[in-house]
Order: C-alpha cells, then sequence, then structure tokens
C-alpha cells in the first residue's frame, strides 16, 4: 500500500487554548443569560429558543453532510471530513441545552395554555399532537437518534485513523443509509415542534424541507469558516487546499440556490392561495419593520451571495469566500429569528441584548465543546480509503 | 462490528480491459452495421402505434373534447396525467447529464446520452398533451402572449402559462444540451462510416470538429456553462408543473411541498424508465461492459432515495392534512385512502412508497430481473400518483350535490398507449442512427485517460486490489 503523503501536522497544537477561550465565553453568556432570564423571562425564553435552533441547525447539517459524504463516497470531503464529523459527535448537548425550553415550554409555546385550549377548537384539536408529553418523548427520540448517529459515525472514523481498518468504511456506509431515511423525518418534526408549533394554527408541509434547506447553506458557510481558521492559524494549509475549498464554495453557491427555491415555492404558495390560516404566518412578518427583515432575507440570502459566487473566480478568492460565508451564518441567525421572534413581538423586530447573551452562551459551549474534541485526534482522517484522491485533487 | 466488514472499493467504470479504440467499435459499429431483424420488428410496432395516436388526435380534433371522460366535477382527466407523466419522465435525462455531471459523477457517462435522448422525446408526448386538449384547435397560438388587435392576452398569472415557457425553454435546452455532447461522437461517426450520405449527414452534423485542443476547450466550456442552466431549468419545470395544482385552493392540491416532492417524483420516475430501456438495450446490443452492474445499482440507490422523499411527501401532507385542522383537507385526504379511488390510491402507494424498499438490499439492487420488474412498477406507481392527484381532489370537491366518478374513455386510453408509439419511434431511430453512448466521455473515465503512474517519490502505483 502506498501512501498519499499529508505533509502537513495532523494534530491541533497542543499549546493553542481555542477551547478554554470559548469555554470562558459560555460561562460569560451563561451569567448574562442568567440575568436576562431574571430581568426579562419571556424574552429569555425567545432568545434561547432561537439561538437554540442556530446551533443546533449546524450540528444537524454537519451529521447530513458526513452520511451524504459516506453514501456518495465523496472525494473531495475527505480530507475536510473531520470538521463536520467533529461538530456532529456531541448533538448529545443540545439534549441538555434543550432542558431550559422544556421549563419555559409554557412561556414559549401557546398550545400548552389550558384556557385557550378550552375556547380554542382549531388548537384544542391539535392536542394529541400538541402536549407536552408527546413533545418531550418526540425530543429524547430525536436527541437519541442524532446523537448516537454523530458519536458512532466519528468513533469509526477516528478508529479507521488508528487501525487501518478499511472495513470500517463499510460499516459507516451501513450506518449512513438507515441515517439519511431516519434523519429526514426527524428534522421534519423537530421543525414543526420546536419552531412550526410557536403558531400552532399555522401550518405548511413544507416546513421541515425548508429547516433542512436553511440547514445545509449555513453548514457549507460554517466548514468553509472553520477551514480558514485553520489556515489562519498555518495548519493543513497543503492538505485542505483552494481546490477542496472551492468546491465547498460551489456547494455553497448550490444550496443558496436551493435555499431561495425552497423558501421562494413555500413563501409563494401561500400567498397566491391566499388562505387566511396560511397567510397570517407571513402577514405577521411583513408588520412593522419585520417586513424589512423579510426583504433582507430575500437580498442578503440569496441575490447577493448568489451575484458574488456566481463567478468562477470568486469561488477561488478565499476573502471573498470568507466574508459571504460569515455573512450567510449571520443571516442565518436573521432568519430563525424572524421565525421565533414574532410570536413575542408581533409589531416589529425589538432585538435584545439577551439576544447576544444567549448566542454567546449557547455558542461558547458549542465551539469549545468542538475544539476540546478537535484537539484531541487527528485534525485529517488519514487512512481513509479514499484519502489518494481526496490529496490529489486538482 | 466493524472487524466482520470488509472494505468494498469502488468498482472500475468499465469493464473488460477495454481500449480507446474498442469503445469506438463497439458503440460505433451498432450505428454502421444493419440493423438488427428485432429492430424492424419493434419499429413498425412502434409505427402502429403512433399511427393510433394520430388517429385518435384526428378523431378529437373532428369531435371536440366530448370524446374524453371528462364529466362536470372533473375537469382534468387523462389528458394532464399523462402529461405530468412524460414531463416527469424526461427528468432523469436532465439530472443525469446535468445535475450528475455539475457533482462530477464519473458513472454518469454510460447513460447519459440514452437517458437525454429520452428526455427529449419524453417531453415531446409530453406537449401533445396541452397541446391538443383544447376545444379550438385552430387557435392554439392563444397560449402564446401574441400581440393582437383584440388585445387578447394569456393569463399571466396562471401557472398553465408558465408551463408554456417552462416546458418550452427546457425542452430546447435538452436539445441543445444533448446536441453539443453529440458533436465529438458526430466527427467519430464521419470519420468511420462508409457509405457517402453517412459522410455527409454526419459531418455537417459535427459542426467541422477535428477534436483539436481549442475545440476541446471551448467545448467542455460550453458543455458546462448548459449543465449550469438545465439545472435550475429541470427544477423550475416540475416545479411550475406542481404549481398548476397548489397553487389553487382545492383540497388536496394546495400544500406547500409539492415543489420539491414533484421533482423527486419526476426523477424516481425517470430514473424507472432509463432503467427499463437501459435493461433491454445493454443486453440486446451486448453492451454490458459499459453499463454494468455497478451502474444498475447506483441508479437503483438514485431510485430508493428518489422513492423515499416520494414517501415522505405523502406522510407529511397525511399528518399536515391533519394537523391543520382544515375539515376540507382532512375529508379530501381521508377520500383519497378510503373514498371511491382508494384502489387507485392504494395502488400508488404501494407502488411507489413500499417496492422501492426491495432496494435495500443490495441483493435485490444487482439483480437485472429485481431491477427491471420494481422500475415498471414504480413508471405505474408514479402515473397513479399524478391520477390520485388529480383526480380525487376534483370528483369529490367542496360541493357533494356534484360530487361524481370520472372513468376514462377508450379514447382516452388509445391516445396515451399512442404516446408510446411516438416515444418509441424516436427512441428506436435514435438506437439506430445516433452513437447511444457518449464515446468520447467513456473514454475520459477509462484509466488510460488519467496516467498518473508515479508518486511524489517515483515509486511507481501499484493498483489498490494489490493492498
Amino acid at each position: 500500500m502506498h501512501h498519499a503523503k499529508i505533509t502537513d501536522n495532523l494534530t491541533y497544537p497542543e499549546h493553542e487554548n481555542t477551547h478554554k477561550l470559548f469555554f470562558g465565553i459560555a460561562i460569560l453568556g451563561a451569567i448574562a443569560s442568567i440575568l436576562g432570564y431574571f430581568i426579562n423571562p419571556e424574552q429569555f425564553y425567545f432568545s434561547y429558543l432561537t439561538s437554540f435552533t442556530f446551533y443546533a441547525s449546524i450540528a444537524l447539517g454537519c451529521l447530513f453532510f458526513v452520511m451524504v459524504h459516506h453514501i456518495t463516497r465523496s472525494e473531495y470531503g475527505v480530507v475536510l471530513r473531520r470538521i463536520p464529523e467533529t461538530y456532529a459527535s456531541f448533538i448529545y448537548i443540545f439534549a441538555i441545552l434543550f432542558i431550559p425550553i422544556l421549563i419555559g415550554v409554557e412561556t414559549l409555546y401557546l398550545w400548552t395554555d389550558e384556557e385557550l385550549l378550552a375556547t380554542d377548537k382549531l388548537i384544542a384539536g391539535k392536542s394529541p399532537y400538541l402536549n407536552i408529553p408527546f413533545f418531550i418523548a418526540r425530543n429524547v427520540l430525536y436527541f437519541t437518534v442524532w446523537s448516537y448517529m454523530g458519536y458512532k459515525l466519528y468513533k469509526n472514523s477516528v478508529a479507521m485513523d488508528k487501525s487501518g481498518d478499511w472495513g470500517l468504511d463499510t460499516a459507516q456506509r451501513k450506518i449512513a443509509g438507515p441515517g439519511l431515511f431516519i434523519f429526514g423525518f426527524t428534522l421534519a418534526f423537530a421543525s414543526f415542534d420546536w419552531m412550526m408549533s410557536l403558531d400552532p394554527p399555522w401550518f405548511s408541509t413544507m416546513f421541515g424541507v425548508y429547516y433542512f434547506a436553511m440547514t445545509f447553506q449555513v453548514f457549507f458557510a460554517v466548514v468553509i469558516l472553520t477551514v480558514l481558521f485553520l489556515h489562519k492559524k498555518g495548519l493543513l494549509t497543503n492538505t485542505i487546499r483552494i481546490p477542496h475549498i472551492s468546491d465547498l464554495s460551489r456547494m455553497l453557491f448550490g444550496f443558496t440556490v436551493f435555499y431561495a427555491y425552497i423558501a421562494f415555492s413555500q413563501f409563494f404558495l401561500i400567498y397566491y392561495a391566499n388562505i387566511p390560516e396560511e397567510t397570517l404566518w407571513f402577514y405577521h412578518r411583513l408588520e412593522g419593520n419585520w417586513e424589512n427583515f423579510t426583504y433582507l432575507l430575500l437580498i442578503g440570502r440569496f441575490v447577493v451571495p448568489f451575484l458574488i459566487l456566481l463567478p468562477a473566480a470568486s469561488k477561488n478568492n478565499m476573502k471573498l469566500v470568507g466574508i459571504v460565508s460569515a455573512w450567510i451564518v449571520i443571516v442565518h441567525f436573521i432568519e430563525l429569528h424572524w421565525i421565533v421572534m414574532p410570536t413575542l413581538h408581533h409589531y416589529g423586530m425589538e432585538f435584545s441584548w439577551i439576544d447576544i447573551a444567549t448566542l454567546l452562551g449557547i455558542g461558547g459551549l458549542f465551539m469549545g465543546m468542538f475544539f476540546r474534541q478537535f484537539r484531541k485526534e487527528n485534525m485529517v482522517s488519514n487512512n481513509d480509503p479514499r484519502l489518494e484522491a481526496s490529496l490529489n485533487k486538482h | 462490528m466493524s472487524q466482520n466488514l470488509t472494505y468494498i472499493p469502488e468498482p472500475e467504470l468499465v469493464k473488460g480491459n477495454h481500449t480507446f479504440g474498442s469503445i469506438t467499435r463497439l458503440v460505433g459499429d451498432i450505428v454502421e452495421t444493419p440493423a438488427p431483424k428485432w429492430w424492424y420488428i419493434a419499429f413498425a410496432i412502434s409505427n402502429a402505434l403512433l399511427g393510433l395516436l394520430l388517429a385518435m388526435i384526428a378523431y378529437l380534433f373532428y369531435e371536440g373534447t366530448g370524446i374524453w371522460g371528462l364529466n362536470n366535477p372533473v375537469g382534468w382527466g387523462w389528458a394532464i396525467v399523462n402529461f405530468v407523466w412524460w414531463v416527469g419522465i424526461g427528468h432523469a435525462g436532465t439530472l443525469i447529464s446535468a445535475i450528475l455531471f455539475l457533482f462530477r459523477q464519473g458513472w454518469r457517462t454510460a447513460i447519459n446520452r440514452f437517458a437525454e435522448a429520452m428526455t427529449i422525446f419524453a417531453v415531446m408526448c409530453a406537449l401533445i398533451f396541452p397541446g391538443i386538449h383544447v376545444g379550438r384547435i385552430w387557435v392554439i397560438y392563444w397560449v402564446f402572449p401574441l400581440p393582437n388587435q383584440m388585445q387578447m392576452w394569456p393569463n399571466f398569472n396562471s401557472p398553465l402559462l408558465w408551463d408554456v415557457f417552462a416546458v418550452g425553454t427546457y425542452f430546447t435546452v435538452s436539445l441543445l444540451f444533448w446536441y453539443v455532447g453529440l458533436v465529438p461522437d458526430f466527427a467519430t461517426l464521419r470519420d468511420r462510416v462508409k457509405s457517402k450520405w453517412g459522410k455527409i449527414a454526419y459531418g455537417v452534423a459535427a459542426l467541422g470538429w477535428t477534436g483539436g485542443n481549442r475545440q476541446w476547450q471551448n467545448y467542455e466550456k460550453s458543455y458546462m456553462i448548459l449543465a449550469g442552466i438545465a439545472t435550475p431549468l429541470v427544477l423550475s419545470v416540475h416545479t411550475i408543473v406542481s404549481f398548476d395544482f397548489a397553487v389553487s385552493i382545492v383540497p388536496g392540491w394546495h400544500t406547500t411541498i409539492f415543489p420539491p416532492y414533484f421533482v423527486a417524483g419526476a426523477v424516481f420516475s425517470g430514473f424507472a424508465m432509463v432503467m427499463t430501456l437501459m435493461l433491454i438495450t445493454r443486453k440486446l446490443y451486448g453492451l454490458q461492459d459499459i453499463m454494468t452492474i455497478n451502474h444498475i445499482e447506483k441508479m437503483n440507490i438514485i431510485i430508493l432515495v428518489t422513492g423515499n422523499i416520494v414517501g415522505f411527501a405523502y406522510i407529511m401532507e397525511f399528518f399536515i392534512a391533519w394537523y391543520g385542522g382544515v375539515e376540507y383537507e382532512k375529508a379530501a385526504f381521508i377520500n383519497r385512502a378510503m373514498g371511491p379511488y382508494a384502489w387507485a390510491y392504494w395502488i400508488m402507494f404501494l407502488c411507489n412508497v413500499i417496492s422501492p424498499q426491495f432496494f435495500w438490499s443490495k441483493r435485490m439492487r444487482t439483480s437485472i430481473v429485481a431491477s427491471f420488474i420494481l422500475s415498471i412498477v414504480v413508471n405505474i406507481g408514479m402515473w397513479f400518483e399524478r391520477f390520485v392527484i388529480t383526480v380525487t381532489s376534483l370528483a369529490q370537491d367542496f360541493l357533494p350535490s356534484s360530487w361524481g366518478y370520472y372513468s376514462p374513455t377508450y379514447v382516452d386510453v388509445l391516445t396515451y398507449v399512442g404516446t408510446f408509439g411516438l416515444f418509441f419511434t424516436f427512441f428506436l431511430l435514435f438506437l439506430r442512427f445516433l452513437p447511444m453512448i457518449a464515446i468520447a466521455e467513456v473514454k475520459m473515465v477509462l484509466p488510460q485517460a488519467n496516467p498518473h503512474n508515479y508518486d511524489e517519490d517515483g515509486n511507481e502505483f501499484k493498483k489498490i486490489a494489490e493492498k
């Protein structure tokens, strides 16, 4: 067996304390969030839910990518796969992070209001699905399944680093196939539970696909940013090279269009048919200054990245790709905010410092966990059967 | 668990130690040697069916749409079902040629030419139905927004008009894409055929292709651009077809998941059709080295994936019909599963959701018999899907007093059967006169085309199999 040569250092430098920095941010964010809870509990819960769906979507996008990578035997992805693998390896923290949402479930979700249920037949009719015990049970199921898949895919991959047992590649494919099937359903129902049911009368069959489309777009942005961060530290510069990043940019471009397609189709069909029980959701998002954000999403999340990433040259321009990726991460947060917050602030966006606090709290923990895990193992799966092809990519 | 598993390397795309020359011979000889006997028989049958189609259309023009089974609640019947079905069939071709190209899937080269041809003929079959379904056929050009002294315009707010543009653009781009891909192969045939007329015909079609470096550069660039244009087009076509239903407020039609669900369904049925035709063709022409079991398995995986997306959409629709709490929506779905058309619904469900699940097993995925049977089952299922959507929602609408039951007439059935005549007439002509495999592209995926024999230290590479 011949080895393609990885000339870079394979491990994250020991003296780097990136994870500690992030854990520090997490603690500060947590303190601020707790403060926020005592000052304005309602605002806290909604801010928390927004931040939660934001980071969960990143981890889930990573999980999805890893599974697709194995199913399609992707070559370009081999050198960078450890990054999404690591992000998806600790989804169990989201199970713990979900506890505050369960505590605040009566503040967040109208369908828990017994008085309302007594008078509102429409919402009461949904109570076989929308009730607290079943809500908890479903979420336990989601997190169990995702955590297991993410952890197992990571463990197998790390085991292959050490043993060089290519049979593990087959094992990964055996997880990924059924995994994708389960992922599709769990993600859709999770999006219904977390976000769609905030407005209990409202419904859209597309909503699960919509959350997925956002998730997979932001996934590429996050991976690009992580790679660029490593490059900035002088890591993996000869392993994950420009051809790999420009492939990621192509995917980012493609899934920007896909996102726009899904988001627009959902809006358009509801707008065109104009049935009151459906249009209200969008109506609220066109009230007050929410309207500005609606247009910001259209232009900021689709038109601008589309035009910037369209020329072939811009996909090789790392600076530009980095800026667009960072921008997409920001707009992704704005979009989740735009989905969640109108339930609380009906007549316009009221950005609160608690939004920042929860974002930093969960984000610090999420990124800290990532770097803590990332420095433990190789940054590249150096015994992968398709490593050669991936390294030789041009 | 992992200890017992062995690594399954990616199989080689072309089997049988072919050289560049032998690939050219394998494909070129089909065109250059006289057609086999079965071809003439199949062509005669197809022509007869084509004649039937023309006769049915003539009868329709003479008599009007009253000869179809349409009745008052059900104003859309087999014509739109067949239209959507045929357009859907076409989608696999573009998916294979454009989307798999953008994703750099080397295995597409074995089947792309074939599937693209199928796309074009399927779209032709599809276009017949909106073309003939109007009562006053002599003013069919009114579907186009042509300036006229009466200031009569089609309704620009209607997805039916968008369909005209979407399908028209799609057909044009598919044809161009197919033709651009054919140019190098036309040149190969021009240089090989013996007959004078053949030389002239292929020569004209080859546009003076000599295979020079500059030509290949321009070719690759234009191919990439066309793939980039074709990709959103293929999504837009079936999206707009789904809009025909989904923009309305008819229960069972108006649901937001329709666009991606229709696209997935289209790819699902299209791949099944490619599979059916490919399994026959590879056997009859002995192309098993190029269209290998590996290709069949990969296509079956796509059928499994898209089938499950369709199943996902069915479940979402059903769940939201209940969750939404809208009386009519609930009724529409209960009606589908238990009403007068329950038989059609369960055929659809069985064929589209249950049958592809067999492909979870590698044995089934790599079995030619199973692939053949299931590919036909899937296409039956997808036809019924369109039937279920169109007819059940119309037959039982908001007003129970106007409920009805729709049955097709013999004209409906024979028109549909006739479109197969059109499809296979063109398809057989394609098999006879054009290279059914992209010769130049298959050569590009041969190991000889990518000679990297030494690693960075100058050691000779050994094959992975020898590891």
